[in-house]
């Protein structure tokens, strides 16, 4: 069974430092996309990517693709050595982007996120207008009518945009 | 007149973004829906709602391979 909302949960309870990006960040404002994988942009600290480490280890992390009878090592440092990654997990697959395209690195996504409660826990969520920009900087046409519920969401929910 | 989110959303303004999304195949009243439900509750329904889809495919696959081997 998949469950994205146990892989949040999981990584708020760790204490990582990560932004929601991707389609559990535009589910979250409302939209009605449908989504099977987590994309968070995480610090790149050496304590972030230890409590990232830590917290993913119980799920069984893989790279997508990657041949099973190959040996993985899971720890900190595998983290350390890329930027952005693709994983399969015992609960959902995971992307982890050191950025975002169109915005930038943690630092940027974070200053472009907000806190949400998530009903006992809470995360950040990249906003609307993040989200906009990018996937209006990826300009891939999966994202098209994604982004008309971003525009109409922003319009609907933000004041003085009714136009 | 300041307008709810709801109110914008199923009455847009001609030639607004909301209109446009209309225009595009939105549907309105989708997300109208979405935002009375906590964020929680969102993520919660895309997660049913994914299992739910790979569960259907799953049936669709075993249909498939039970018919492919009756024509056998």
């Amino acid at each position: 069974m998949i469950s994205l909302f146990k892989a949040v949960r999981l990584l708020a309870a760790a204490d990582v430092e990560f932004v929601i990006v991707g389609g559990v960040a535009v589910r979250s404002h409302g939209s009605g996309y449908l989504t099977q994988d987590l994309d968070i942009c995480y610090s790149r600290t050496r304590s972030n990517l230890e409590k990232l480490a830590e917290a993913l280890r119980p799920l069984n992390p893989r790279p997508r693709g990657f041949p099973d009878e190959l040996p993985f090592i899971w720890d900190w440092t595998t983290l350390q050595n890329g930027t952005n990654f693709t994983f399969k997990t015992s609960l959902c697959d995971i992307d982890l982007l050191g950025e975002v395209a169109g915005i930038g690195d943690y630092t940027k996504v974070l200053a472009n996120s907000s806190e949400m409660d998530f009903d006992g826990f809470k995360a950040r969520i990249l906003s609307i207008n993040g989200l906009i920009i990018a996937k209006e900087t990826a300009g891939r046409e999966k994202d098209k009518a994604g982004l008309q519920e971003l525009y109409a969401l922003r319009a609907a929910i933000e004041n003085g945009l009714d136009q | 007149m300041k307008r709810t989110p709801e109110e914008k959303l199923l009455n847009p303004r001609p030639g607004s973004k909301i209109a446009e999304a209309a225009e595009f195949g939105i549907d309105l009243t989708l997300l109208v829906e979405n935002l009375k439900k906590s964020p929680a509750q969102r993520i919660k329904d895309n997660d049913a709602a994914i299992n739910d889809l790979v569960e259907f495919e799953a049936a669709v696959k075993r249909a498939r391979q039970t018919t492919k081997e009756k024509v056998r």
